[in-house]
C-alpha cells in the first residue's frame, strides 16, 4: 500500500536531516498501531431510514444545541456546523434516493492532524481524531486541509471560538462504550466495531447481495483509509463522497517537509558560506550574471 | 500645501491626514474585531474559513521579500551597487512583515494563546503553517537587527552598531535561510489541498513556484519603490543597478515559466487551459500579464531604462496577486455554493494596517537616514 512510500520519504528525511529535525513527529508516528484495530463505524446507506436518531443521540451525549427550522418545530440542521457534529442528509435522484450520514471520517492518516501547527488535533492510538482546545490557536487550517469538509468553526463565539467535529465518542470508548450514534441506531444501518472486522462485514454483505450494493467499501482504502466506512446502492459521488484516490492526503506534504526542512536548513547555510568564501578570494563578482 | 521634500521638515504633507485617518479607523476596527469575534465582524464562514486577510498576507510576504532578495544579492552575490538600497528595502520588509503579523493575529480565533506556536511540546514540524509561523517570527527579529543601525546611529549608540556590523553576514545569512524556507513553505501549505485547489494551480512544485515568485516579486517591488522614492527625493537613479535588477528578475521569471508550463503539460492540464471558464481565463491572464509581458520587457532594450524594470515589476506584481488570490481564496471552492466577500471591517482593517505601514515608512524616511546623500549616490 502507501506505507512503503511514506517510509521512503521518512528515511530520506532522516538521512538528510539526521535526528535534528525528524526526531519528534516522525519517530512518534513510526510506532503506528494497526489500523485494523482502530475503533470504527460502518454505515449502510441501503438500510438507513433517515430517522435522525443518531443526530439526537450525538446532541445528548455531547450537549450540543439544536438547530430548529424556521417554524421552530423540528431540529433541522441543513449541514454540519459547530453545533451539529453528525446528521443525515438526503440524496434525491431521478429514479432513486438515498440517505447519507455525515460526520468526521477519522482518517487513518488525517490531513487535519498533519496540518495542525500546534498538535491540537491528534490521531489517538484507539482510532479517534481528537481536538484539544487548550492548544488550538483558531487558525482554521484544518478546515481547508480536510478533504471531506468536516471541521467547523464556532464563528458566533466572540471569546474564544473552538473547532468542532465528531470525536468518535473518544470519551465513551474509554469506558468500553460504543459511539452514541451507533448505539441508538434502530435499524443497525450504523454499526460500531473494530475497523478490520467491519471491512470483512462490509465485503461479505456485498458478496452476498451484489445487486444491492455498489461494489466498493468507501473508506477501506479511500484517502489512505478511514475509520468511518460506507456501503451504498447509489454511486458514492451522489452522496458527496468524492473519489479521492487511495493515497493518504498528507503524503506529498509530509514528504516535502521531510526533504525541504533539513535540506534548506543544512544546504542553504553551506551554500551561502561557500559563496562568501569564494567572494573573499575575489575576482568573480564582476562576471556574475546578476 | 507642502510637497514631500527634505527641505520642508516642518510642514506636514497633505497625504499624512488621510493616512492617519485610515490607520486610526483600522486600529479601532481591529479592537472591535477582538471584542465581538470573527462571526460578527467578518464574512468568513465554514465554507470560506480564510478571507481577505490571508490573501493579503500571501501577497505581502513575497512583496516584502524585497529585503531578502536585496540582502542576498548585496551581501552574498557580491553586488556592492545594491548597498544603496539595502536600508529602504529592509525597512519595507520589516514593515511588510509587521502588517502580516498583525493581520494574522487578528485572523486567528484563539488569539490569547497565539504563543502556542512557540511551545516546543506543541510544535508540529510536519505542518507547513507552523513552519511559516516560526520562520516569519524569527525573520522579523532578524529584520529588526538589520534595520536597527538606522535608529541607533541617530541616537548615538555606536557600540551595538559595531556588533551588528561584525555579525552582519551571519545575521543576513540567517535571514536568507529563513526566507527561502518560509517563502517556499507558503506554497507547501497548499500541498494538503490537492482535492480542493484548482488543478491549474495545484502542483507538487508549489514550494518551488512560490519561492521563485517571491524572488522576482521582491525584485519587482524594489524597482517600483526605488524609482518612485528616488524620484520623489530628487536622487539620481542608478541605471546599472536597474538593469541588474531587471536581469535577476528575468532569470527567475524564466525558471517560473518553465516549471509552470512543464507542470501543465506533464499533468495533462492543457484542456483546462482551453476551457473558457473563470479559471482558464485567469490562468492565461496570470501567465501573459504576470510572466510573459514582464519577460518581454526585460529581454528587450527597455531593460536599460529605469522604466523597463519598473513596468516589469508592476506586471509581475499583478500576476503574483492573481496567483495568491486564486490559491488562497477563489480557487479553493467547496461543493457547497456559499459565497464570500470581505466585510467592511475586514476591508478597512486591511487598508488601515497598510496605511499605517506607509505612514511609518514616511516618518522614518523623514527623520532618519535611509537613503544615500545625492552627492554620494552612484552615477
Amino acid at each position: 500500500m502507501t506505507l512503503s512510500r511514506r517510509d521512503f520519504f521518512k528515511a530520506a528525511g532522516l538521512a538528510i536531516g539526521g535526528a535534528l529535525i525528524t526526531a519528534g513527529p516522525t519517530l512518534a508516528s513510526s510506532g503506528e498501531p494497526d489500523p485494523n484495530e482502530y475503533a470504527a463505524m460502518l454505515y449502510d446507506a441501503t438500510i438507513c431510514v433517515g430517522c435522525n436518531a443518531c443526530t439526537n443521540a450525538c446532541r445528548q451525549w455531547n450537549e450540543t444545541k439544536a438547530e430548529p427550522d424556521d417554524r421552530q418545530v423540528y431540529d433541522a440542521p441543513r449541514e454540519l456546523s459547530a453545533d451539529t457534529w453528525t446528521m443525515i442528509q438526503l440524496y434525491q435522484g431521478e429514479n432513486e434516493y438515498s440517505f447519507v450520514k455525515r460526520q468526521c471520517m477519522h482518517c487513518v492518516d488525517p490531513a487535519c492532524v498533519s496540518g495542525c501547527p500546534v498538535q491540537a488535533l491528534q490521531k489517538t492510538a484507539e482510532g479517534p481524531v481528537t481536538y484539544d482546545q487548550s492548544r488550538c490557536i483558531g487558525c482554521r487550517y484544518c478546515m481547508y486541509a480536510c478533504p471531506f469538509h468536516i471541521p467547523r468553526f464556532a464563528w458566533d463565539t466572540a471569546q474564544f471560538p473552538v473547532i468542532a467535529k465528531c470525536t468518535l465518542c473518544a470519551d465513551r470508548l474509554k469506558d468500553g462504550l460504543p459511539t452514541a450514534c451507533a448505539e441508538i441506531c434502530p435499524t443497525s444501518a450504523l454499526i460500531f466495531g473494530k475497523r478490520g472486522e467491519l471491512i470483512a462485514e462490509a465485503e461479505s454483505r456485498i458478496s452476498e447481495n451484489p445487486a444491492r450494493y455498489v461494489d466498493h467499501v468507501y473508506g477501506k482504502d479511500d484517502a489512505g483509509g478511514t475509520s468511518v466506512m460506507y456501503l451504498s446502492g447509489v454511486p458514492f459521488e451522489n452522496l458527496g463522497l468524492e473519489d479521492l484516490g487511495t493515497r493518504a492526503i498528507p503524503e506529498i506534504s509530509e514528504g516535502t517537509a521531510n526533504i525541504i526542512l533539513p535540506g534548506v536548513l543544512i544546504g542553504a547555510p553551506i551554500l551561502l558560506g561557500m559563496i562568501r568564501m569564494t567572494a573573499r578570494r575575489g575576482g568573480w563578482e564582476d562576471t556574475w550574471p546578476l | 500645501m507642502a510637497a514631500i521634500t527634505r527641505s520642508n521638515k516642518n510642514n506636514i504633507p497633505m497625504v499624512f491626514w488621510p493616512l492617519l485617518f485610515l490607520t486610526l479607523l483600522g486600529v479601532g476596527l481591529a479592537i472591535y474585531r477582538l471584542v465581538v469575534g470573527l462571526g460578527v465582524s467578518t464574512n468568513m464562514n465554514d465554507h470560506y474559513p480564510w478571507g481577505i486577510w490571508i490573501t493579503v498576507d500571501l501577497f505581502l510576504i513575497p512583496v516584502a521579500g524585497a529585503a531578502f532578495t536585496i540582502s542576498l544579492l548585496s551581501y552574498f552575490l557580491g553586488r556592492e551597487d545594491y548597498h544603496s538600497i539595502i536600508r529602504p528595502a529592509v525597512l519595507a520588509g520589516f514593515i511588510g512583515y509587521g502588517i502580516v503579523g498583525i493581520l494574522l493575529f487578528l485572523d486567528i480565533g484563539r488569539w490569547t494563546q497565539f504563543y502556542n506556536i512557540f511551545v516546543p511540546g506543541y510544535i508540529n514540524l510536519h505542518s507547513f503553517l507552523e513552519e511559516v509561523s516560526l520562520c516569519v517570527t524569527l525573520y522579523t527579529l532578524i529584520l529588526i537587527l538589520e534595520i536597527a543601525p538606522v535608529f541607533l546611529e541617530k541616537w548615538g549608540y555606536n557600540v551595538p552598531i559595531r556588533w551588528i556590523q561584525r555579525g552582519i553576514f551571519v545575521i543576513a545569512g540567517a535571514g536568507i535561510v529563513l526566507s527561502i524556507l518560509h517563502q517556499s513553505s507558503l506554497g507547501s501549505m497548499f500541498l494538503l489541498m490537492s482535492h480542493k485547489l484548482h488543478p491549474l494551480w495545484w502542483t507538487p512544485a508549489l514550494p518551488l513556484l512560490f519561492y521563485l515568485q517571491a524572488v522576482y516579486t521582491g525584485l519587482g517591488a524594489t524597482a517600483i519603490a526605488v524609482k518612485l522614492i528616488w524620484r520623489a527625493l530628487g536622487l539620481p537613479i542608478d541605471r546599472v543597478l536597474f538593469r541588474r535588477i531587471g536581469q535577476a528578475m528575468s532569470i527567475n521569471l524564466m525558471l517560473y515559466a518553465a516549471i509552470k508550463v512543464g507542470d501543465w503539460m506533464g499533468a495533462g492540464e492543457v484542456p483546462l487551459l482551453l476551457k473558457p471558464d473563470t479559471f482558464g481565463l485567469l490562468a492565461w491572464f496570470q501567465f501573459l500579464i504576470g510572466i510573459v509581458l514582464p519577460l518581454a520587457i526585460l529581454l528587450s532594450k527597455l531593460v536599460g531604462h529605469t522604466s523597463g524594470p519598473f513596468w516589469a515589476g508592476v506586471f509581475a506584481l499583478i500576476g503574483t496577486f492573481i496567483e495568491r488570490l486564486v490559491v488562497s481564496w477563489i480557487g479553493l471552492a467547496e461543493p457547497n455554493p456559499v459565497s464570500y466577500f470581505p466585510s467592511f471591517t475586514e476591508i478597512f482593517i486591511t487598508i488601515g494596517m497598510i496605511a499605517g505601514g506607509v505612514l511609518l515608512y514616511g516618518v522614518v524616511v523623514r527623520y532618519f537616514k535611509l537613503f544615500p546623500d545625492p552627492e554620494h549616490a552612484h552615477a
